[in-house]
């Protein structure tokens, strides 16, 4: 037992190091000062060498203040508090069990790495800049683009209307057509993930899924009936449209193209989740969406692997909600642009997408390297 | 600055609610004769203990964002005693407990304020059941079997194995709260063994943090109820078969509040919950080693330690909440259905009460909206129709008009 050498090898961690614990040397040759009040948690150790490996790996080193960052960030969350370092001290007899930091689950390191990201994303949160002469004509309803309300499903909704403001077609006015953006219904619950992740956090697909397919039902944001139904009330039946050509959409709003969301994997989906927990503690509610959709949703588009699939497991639930659903909209004589068996999807793929932790990780720690507050590319030589 | 706190870290299930309670309701008594308990609503130093821990809770953590900044703001801007309590800053790390500390002014090698870190006691034989038992109130759905096979977890690799010790284990939430204080500042305050005097408990707060003589009014009403087997049983089968399709918004008040505390909890008759025979050897060496070792530490005890050492449960005829009996748990539900029955009819009654004044005062806005002359021709209809003149005139109008609607 040496807490001289776990000073040792946190302070290589610190400038660098890759060499894991069970390595380094307990000869003497590896011992060091303590350099701060508390020796850091196991997690917060274990994070750094996976960010020095990522870094080593693509010819950087990790910035004397990132590392610094690491050491001394918090664990979010619920879970195990910080952890001792197994060897550095003779165990106690209370308190968690020391850990092998390289044995740590990847899940211990998000929990760490979230938190930093989540302080990085808040410190992004500046009041909403004044808008130009330009972007305000822009904003202005023009009496002669009709009434319309784009409604759906959330994640591809929010995005169609900034886009349709871009290009001055302002939803509003008399007597709207409300547009109920829809897509097969492993897409909509998809997308559905996706929203709850950025406005909530929490709940993990398997979760999302389980929870819904357990009781035969669909989330509310992924129920296009009800949706749809909802819309009616607000507007009238005659006045709901379901779209599942969005080309045709644009045709009729007289624009190009509607705008789309972000392209995100399935595991930079599960990242902004993460981030969302401990993020929700710094900064307000009504800012966390936006501020992730401004921060993680644009670095992490294109990103994060292939979209999430629904697992086979749940088939049988999907394709009778898909049914139910399209049974409802023709039921209801909606006007539809496009074709209501789109609703329906495909064969499910053999091997899921789902949210991988190590895959997960990889991302983080590409946003530990370049953080979302980075304006200018660090040196490399520090 | 405050010259000095007292910091009540724990732990859940020890009266902290009735405690938190009196000195809400008490604070400007308090604060007259110099002691300072900032809140400005009963939950503050709970928010503030989320936001110091960056924990999620059902969504109330929304209301948290920089409570823990603005608590210590308050202790540090106070020039005498200062007391924050919640039982959840049990379960601070070691690095958030030193964060705590600095933000309250606190300095490891003297100096700064006299900060005195209290915490409060039960045996284990009755927390564990509570402990199951509040994770039923919170959505829980696993068995008590279950739980207590988390909690036995040596390694502790499962959230509620974690948090359970994080909240409960007292040498090492001392451990983490006391490494820089001196041990004659860290007080113990043991609740007393069941069957104990009631008034016993605040008598021993009292002590520990100095509140004797104060003139407190005690007559607060807020308690953490218990439930029995059948109740417990019956609200984990209720989360297991609604808690997900309900948002903590909803579930807050009529799971937690009204079914558990107001419905089930009224029902004393039941078997109580308590530790499985089976378990109270561990429980009992555990607690010995924790008794051991406090008393070594030097710590300031208020009460006995041996009140921990909780009551060997009587193997005849203990009740299991994973085997309750189902006539039971059917009285429970029909007490619950009951209540979610007049719970339903007095909201169903106060929508429709809401829609008729939303009615007349649409009919106001649309009267206020529709013209003058507009007003003046119904006033002028409906007068005529009241007489037989009037409706003769009407009709040969109508006549002349070529409609009969009533339009006209």
């Amino acid at each position: 037992m040496s807490r001289g050498r776990a000073w040792g090898w946190a302070a290589a961690l610190r400038e660098g190091s890759t060499t894991r614990w069970q390595e380094w040397p307990a000869d003497g040759t590896g011992e060091g000062d303590a350099f701060r009040d508390d020796l850091p948690g196991a997690q917060q150790l274990g994070l750094l060498r996976r960010l020095n490996v990522a870094a080593e790996g693509a010819g950087r080193r990790v910035p004397l203040a990132t590392a610094d960052r690491v050491l001394a960030a918090g664990v979010s969350g619920r879970g195990r508090s910080d952890l001792p370092l197994i060897g550095a001290d003779e165990p106690g007899r209370f308190g968690a069990r020391p850990v092998d930091p390289d044995a740590l689950p990847d899940d211990e390191l998000l929990r760490v790495a979230s938190a930093l990201i989540a302080d990085d994303v808040a410190s992004t949160a500046h009041d909403p800049e004044e808008r130009t002469l330009v972007e305000r004509a822009l904003g202005v309803r023009r009496p002669w683009v009709r009434a319309f309300r784009v409604v759906g499903v959330q994640w591809q909704a929010e995005y169609a209307r900034q886009g349709l403001i871009a290009q001055g077609h302002r939803p509003g006015g008399r007597r709207p057509t409300a547009y109920l953006l829809a897509d097969d219904l492993a897409t909509v619950l998809a997308h559905a993930w996706t929203a709850r992740s950025f406005d909530q956090g929490g709940t993990t697909w398997g979760e999302f899924l389980g929870s819904s397919s357990a009781f035969g039902h669909l989330p509310p944001r992924a129920d296009l009936a009800r949706m749809a139904r909802s819309a009616s009330h607000k507007y009238g039946a005659a006045r709901v449209t379901i779209v599942l050509d969005r080309a045709a959409l644009a045709t009729e709003l007289g624009v190009r193209r509607l705008q789309a969301p972000p392209v995100l994997g399935a595991h930079a989906v599960d990242l902004v989740r993460r981030v969302g927990e401990p993020l929700g503690l710094l900064v307000d509610e009504a800012d966390r969406p936006r501020l992730l959709r401004e921060s993680l949703g644009r670095r992490l588009d294109g990103l994060g692997g292939p979209a999430l699939t629904v697992p086979r497991p749940r088939e049988a639930w999907l394709s009778a909600q898909a049914e139910r659903t399209r049974h409802e909209l023709a039921a209801a004589g909606y006007p539809v642009l496009g074709d209501l068996d789109r609703l329906v999807p495909g064969p499910l793929p053999a091997e899921p997408v789902v949210p991988v932790d190590a895959e997960v990780l990889t991302l983080a720690l590409g946003l530990l390297l370049d953080p979302v507050t980075a304006t200018t590319q660090e040196d490399p030589t520090r | 600055m405050s010259k000095r706190i007292l910091l009540h870290v724990g732990t859940p299930k020890t009266g902290t609610s009735y405690l938190q309670d009196v000195l809400f309701q008490n604070r400007s008594r308090l604060l007259r004769q110099g002691i300072l308990y900032p809140a400005d609503r009963f939950d503050a130093h709970f928010l503030a203990a989320l936001d110091l821990m960056r924990l999620r809770w059902g969504g109330l953590e929304r209301q948290a964002v920089g409570a823990w900044d603005r608590l210590a703001q308050q202790v540090r801007d106070h020039d005498g005693t200062a007391i924050i309590s919640h039982e959840i800053l049990a379960t601070a790390s070691r690095t958030q407990v030193q964060r705590a500390l600095k933000s309250l002014g606190h300095e490891p090698g003297g100096g700064g304020a006299e900060v005195h870190v209290i915490v409060s006691v039960r045996d284990l034989a009755r927390q564990i059941p509570a402990e199951w038992q509040e994770n039923v109130k919170h959505r829980a759905s696993f068995r008590y079997g279950r739980f207590l096979n988390l909690i036995r977890d040596p390694e502790r690799s499962h959230r509620v194995g974690a948090w359970f010790w994080g909240a409960q284990e007292i040498p090492d939430i001392l451990a983490r709260w006391g490494a820089t204080i001196p041990p004659e500042r860290i007080h113990i305050v043991t609740v007393p063994r069941p069957g104990g005097p009631r008034e016993e408990l605040w008598r021993r707060f009292s002590e520990a943090f100095g509140l004797d003589d104060l003139g407190l009014d005690l007559g607060t009403e807020r308690a953490n109820p218990s439930l029995g087997v059948p109740e417990s049983s019956l609200l984990r089968r209720i989360n297991k078969a609604a808690a997900r399709d309900i948002s903590p918004a909803h579930y807050r008040p009529l799971v937690r509040e009204l079914l558990a505390h107001q419905v089930l909890s009224k029902r004393t008759q039941s078997p109580r919950l308590s530790l499985p025979p089976s378990d109270y050897p561990w429980v009992a060496e555990l607690t010995e080693s924790w008794i051991a070792e406090l008393t070594e530490r030097g710590y300031d005890v208020v009460g006995d330690l041996a009140d921990l050492r909780g009551d060997e449960p009587v193997a005849q005829g203990w009740a299991d909440p994973d085997k309750p009996v189902e006539r039971q748990v059917n009285m429970a539900a029909l007490d619950a259905i009951r209540a979610l029955l007049l719970e339903s009819a007095e909201r169903q009654a106060e929508a429709d009460r809401l829609r008729s004044k939303l009615e007349d005062a649409r009919r106001e806005l649309i009267r206020a909206r529709t013209p003058r002359l507009m007003r003046t021709m119904e006033w002028t209809v409906r007068r005529l129709e009241g007489s037989d003149r009037g409706r003769q005139a009407l009709g040969a109008y109508r006549k002349v008009r070529g409609r009969n609607s009533l339009s006209a």
